[in-house]
Parts: C-alpha cells; structure tokens; sequence
C-alpha cells in the first residue's frame, strides 16, 4: 500500500527587499521538511511560534505553493495537479483553523456555511435531504441543530470552532490538517474540542495532522511527533513515550507544565532567543543556545537521521 | 443581506437630520418621477406676454425671459439632474466595482496597471476631466452621463480594491478556497458582498457630487440641450437677467445647494446608521 500522505524535501523560501535599495534577505519559513503518514493515524507538529508549522500545513494542503519539494497524497502528486483537478480534491483534504472567529463570513448563516462545501463542489441536495444534512453535521459536531439560522456574531468561539469542523468534515475528507484548532479558545472549551475531535476521528477513520504548540495536548491526543525549530524538523518521534534525543525537544518538554510539585523537576532555561530566520548561515540553527553546541555544530548543518524504531533525529550530539 | 441595508436605511431617518434630508430626497424624488404629469404650466410652452413676472400668482417662483414657469421648469430640472447624476454614478459604481474587486483580488501587474490609470484620473480635478471629455465628445446629456461616470471611477475602484485587500486576509476566504471554490465563487460570494456597504453609501453621496457637476457642465452649456429644463442650464440663462429676474437663476441655483446639502446629510446618517465611518477612512 502506498503511504497515505507523503511529504518529500518541502521548502518555502520568502525573499524581501529592505527599502529601494537595501539588499534582497532570504528566508526559508519551511526548509527540506520530509515525513510520511499512515492512514488513521494522529500526528502532531510542535514548535514555538514562528517555526513554520502553519507554513507547512498550508504548504500541504497547496493553500501556499511551495519553492521546492513535493507532496503525495493518496498517489497523487498535489503540485502536478491543475487547478480544476486541485479544486476537486480539496474535498479530501481539510483543514479547521486556528481562529475561529474569522473563519466563518459574517454574512452567512450556520446552515449556510455548512452547506457551502456542498454548494462548492457542486453536489446538489433536495431541500429535505438539505435540512436532514444541516442537523446530522451540527449534531455530529455537539450543537443544536437550531443554531442553523444563527449568525456568527451570535455564536460564541467555541460553538464557531464546532461550525469549522462541521464545514471541513461535511464532505467526508480522507486527511484533516488542524491548525491549532484550541489555540484561542478558553481551557474548558479546549477540552470539550480536543474530545471532539478525538471522537470524530475513531468514528471516521480520519487521519490528523495535529499542529500545535502545546506539548502536552500533543502527547495526549497524538500517535506521532514531529518538533520543528526554525523551519526544519529537528526531531520525529514514533510515540510519544519515545525518550527526546534532540537538545531542543528536551528543553521544550522541560518547559511543561507539571500540576503535581513532587514531580516538578529542574528546569535548565534557555539562554538566548530564537536567531532571526533571515540569512541563516550554515551549521545547526539551534547552537547558539545549545549547550551541548561544539565547533561542528557551527559549520555544518546536521540532517534529519533515522535512528530505529521511527525514530529520527538531527543532531551532532543527540541524546 | 437585503434585511441589513434595509434595517440601516430605516435607522437612517431615526435622528432629526436624517429624517428632515431623507425625507426631502424622498419628495424630491417623487417629484422627479412624477413631472411630466404635475408640473403646474407645460415647461416648454412660451408666453411672451408675460416675461421675466415676478414671483407671485399663478407662477409661483415666477418665469423666464420666455415667459415659462420657473417652478415647472425647477420640478422637470430635478427629473434631468437626478436621472443624469443617478445614471452616471450608478454606471460608474459598477465599473468601479468590477476594477476594484479584480485588481484587489488578482493583484500583480494587472492591479497596478488598473491603479496607475485610476489615479491618473483622480490627479485631476473632476471638472477639469468631464470638460475635456464633453469637449471630445460634443455636449449632450449622454456625454454628460458619460463624463461623470469617468470622473468618479477612481473614488469607487480605489475604496472596493482596498476593501478586498483587506477581506482577503481573512481567514474565512481561506477556508473557502480550501473547499475547492472558484475565484468567481469567492468574490461573487464572499469578496464583494462584504464590500458592498461602504461603496453604496459613497456612490449616494457621490450623487450629489454628480448634481453639481451635471449642473456646472449644464451651466456652461454644455449638458442638457434647449429647451430640455436643466438645473445649471437654467441657471445659465439667468445669468443674462440677473438684475432684472434674479429668481430665474436664485431659485435653481437654491434647489441645487439644498439637494446637495440634503444628500451629504442622508450620507452622513447612513455611515453613522450602518456603522461603517471606520472602513471609509483613507479613501
């Protein structure tokens, strides 16, 4: 069987202009990201802000065009396809987005937005088949099916995040990418979310790509782990009991919050801050706060290495 | 969508202001509708006996060097002015709109071939553009329409393009496009509806612009053709006989300013009504 999601050297570069004349900067926002999925399983991206985790989901998804590498879905090579071909496909590929008191248009009503999936990809309903479509999503997803004549602006961030994912689920997709689908909603509600979503995912076989910055959200709800620094992935981890290799994924596990204060540990901070992206030089982009960084860590770039077990690592000096 | 504009244009006539302009605009437009069959004396009938009489009975803003009736000719004028003005502005918000809304959502080259000529007209002052357009054209109420049309395309293509640009940015346009739609889709459903407010409520304050170029270009004879009653036309004429018939020319020249003043009034309480004052800033 062919991998279900398979992502190959994917890079995005943005280049910018400072001023009339200043000098073009380059920057890679994702730099020779590769990893592969396997249908119905759960994998989470983590990093801070500013990794480049959105970028890839959108880079994925073909919401951004890549600079380089390549993307296949189901077979499918996703930056072959025309735009029609393109358009059509997006019906299996879905995504829920982080802030959901955007992403509904203010002018449309629930059952509209739920519907608008359908309008789009030209599936025509009866108006009963219509009305039975907009109560079954809004009660697969935890709301009222009387909230189908609300307008946004009258819903609440949580109740709007449940809209999201009815309109990214309404036309069965195979791979739903969620953009820190909990970030701006209060706990109380992340939680009612989180357990949406993993209901959702063993009634429909859906397979997950979990990207947040939580790093206790993603040991709980995922299968995988991909952490990210900068760009790159720095370290892939089969489970989440698989010990951290990577420096970095260590201090950002340390960095956790632990409820219970016999289990608080010592905590090393981090000295420094994240570099600027702009013009990295080579070497590994996390050795300035590295204390394990030695003078190869400052030369030369460590790649991505399977170390067993699915288990893979860049670094010199791993764990 | 329908239900929105409608419950912000009844909020409109709830402050004084807007009841008093909006319910003059409405008069006003009745009566535009309606001239042909109530004005008191026919607008082109001539009586000479009775030039230039002052106001009083039966001609109540008195008449014209030919002896016409001012007030028929005041009444057919709003038909003129407003259909000329409503007509142009009308065309040239859809035009505006179209420009606007590709040059905003496709961006590129083509956006700034569209904005390098936009703002080439708007560098010059609107008289100066529907003058040199008449001139090329030849006077005449459909050069006039067409006059005013280019003179306000900036103002419409600038305030929809900047209002996509910003539309564009939002999340829900994403999501829809993840859904698999079509440009078309997206601006046809999402872009412009969510644009539309704002560019409605300019292109009715645009209409009272529209008035007074209509009325210059009249004015200058240029617009409206003898003996269609115009309201700058009329004004025109008056000049002629300013001491002795001065309402020949005060009474148009009063209805102009008043339904000017009366549809930046409506303007004003509409932006205040549909609560749009932030998205018109800048533009």
């Amino acid at each position: 069987m062919s991998e279900f999601l398979e992502v190959s050297r994917l890079s995005k570069r943005y280049t910018s202009k400072r001023g009339l004349f200043g000098a073009a900067r380059s920057m890679y926002a994702v730099n020779d990201v590769s990893f592969r999925m396997t249908k119905g399983r759960v994998v989470g991206v983590v990093g801070e802000s500013g990794c480049g985790k959105s970028t890839l989901a959108r880079l994925i998804l073909r919401l951004i065009e890549p600079s380089s590498g390549a993307v296949r879905f189901d077979g499918l090579d996703l930056l072959k396809q025309r735009p029609r071909e393109m358009r059509r496909l997006r019906a299996r590929m879905q995504m829920v987005f982080q802030d959901p008191y955007s992403a509904i248009d203010p002018r449309y009503t629930v059952a509209d937005a739920v519907m608008e999936p359908f309008q789009i990809q030209g599936v025509r309903l009866s108006s009963a088949a219509r009305s039975d479509m907009i109560s079954g999503l809004l009660t697969m997803v935890g709301l009222n099916p009387q909230t189908a004549s609300s307008y946004p602006h009258q819903l609440s961030g949580g109740q709007k995040q449940r809209i999201g994912i009815a309109r990214a689920l309404a036309l069965k997709p195979a791979l739903l990418v969620l953009d820190e689908p909990t970030a701006s909603l209060d706990v109380s509600i992340q939680a009612q979310i989180v357990g949406l979503l993993e209901r959702l995912q063993e009634e429909m076989g859906l397979t997950y790509l979990f990207i947040s910055h939580d790093l206790a959200l993603v040991k709980y709800f995922c299968d995988e782990v991909l952490v990210m620094y900068l760009g790159r992935v720095v370290e892939a981890l089969p489970n989440t009991d698989a010990p951290a290799r990577h420096p970095y994924t260590r201090t950002l596990l340390d960095s956790t919050f632990q409820p219970d204060p016999k289990l608080r540990r010592r905590i090393q901070p981090l000295a420094g801050e994240v570099p600027s992206p702009f013009d990295l030089g080579p070497g590994c982009a996390f050795a300035a706060r590295c204390p394990r960084a030695s003078e190869r860590c400052r030369v030369e770039t460590p790649l991505l290495a399977a170390s067993g077990g699915g288990h893979a690592v860049a670094c010199h000096h791993p764990d | 969508m329908n239900a929105l504009a409608q419950s912000g244009v009844g909020r409109a006539f709830t402050t004084p202001l807007g009841l008093f302009s909006g319910g003059y605009i409405l008069i006003l437009l009745v009566v535009a509708l309606t001239a042909p069959w109530i004005t008191p004396f026919d607008v082109t009938i001539q009586d000479l006996a009775n030039s230039n009489a002052a106001p009083g009975w039966p001609h109540l803003m008195g008449t014209d060097e030919f002896g016409r009736d001012v007030l028929s000719r005041v009444m057919y004028g709003a038909r003129t002015s407003l259909s000329v003005s409503a007509t142009a502005i009308g065309f040239s918000m859809i035009v505006g709109m179209a420009l606007g809304a590709a040059a905003g959502y496709f961006g590129g080259l083509f956006e700034r071939a569209v904005m390098t000529v936009v703002d080439l007209t708007w560098s010059f002052p609107d008289i100066l553009i529907a003058l040199m357009l008449v001139a090329i054209i030849g006077p005449g109420l459909s050069s006039t329409m067409f006059a005013i049309a280019v003179a306000y395309l900036a103002q419409f293509t600038r305030l929809t393009r900047a209002q996509i640009v910003q539309l564009k940015r939002e999340t829900f346009i994403e999501a829809t496009i993840n859904l698999g739609a079509t440009p078309a889709h997206i601006l046809s459903r999402h872009l412009l509806p969510n644009a539309v407010a704002p560019v409605i409520v300019v292109g009715m304050l645009a209409i009272g612009d529209g008035i007074i170029l209509e009325a210059t270009l009249g004015f200058f004879g240029l617009g409206a053709q003898p003996p269609t009653p115009s309201w700058g036309a009329m004004m025109s004429s008056g000049t002629a006989q300013l001491f002795l018939a001065p309402w020949v020319i005060i009474f148009p020249g009063l209805v102009v300013a008043v339904t000017v003043i009366a549809i930046n009034l409506f303007g004003d309480a509409l932006i205040r009504a549909l609560d749009i004052r932030e998205r018109l800033r800048g533009t």
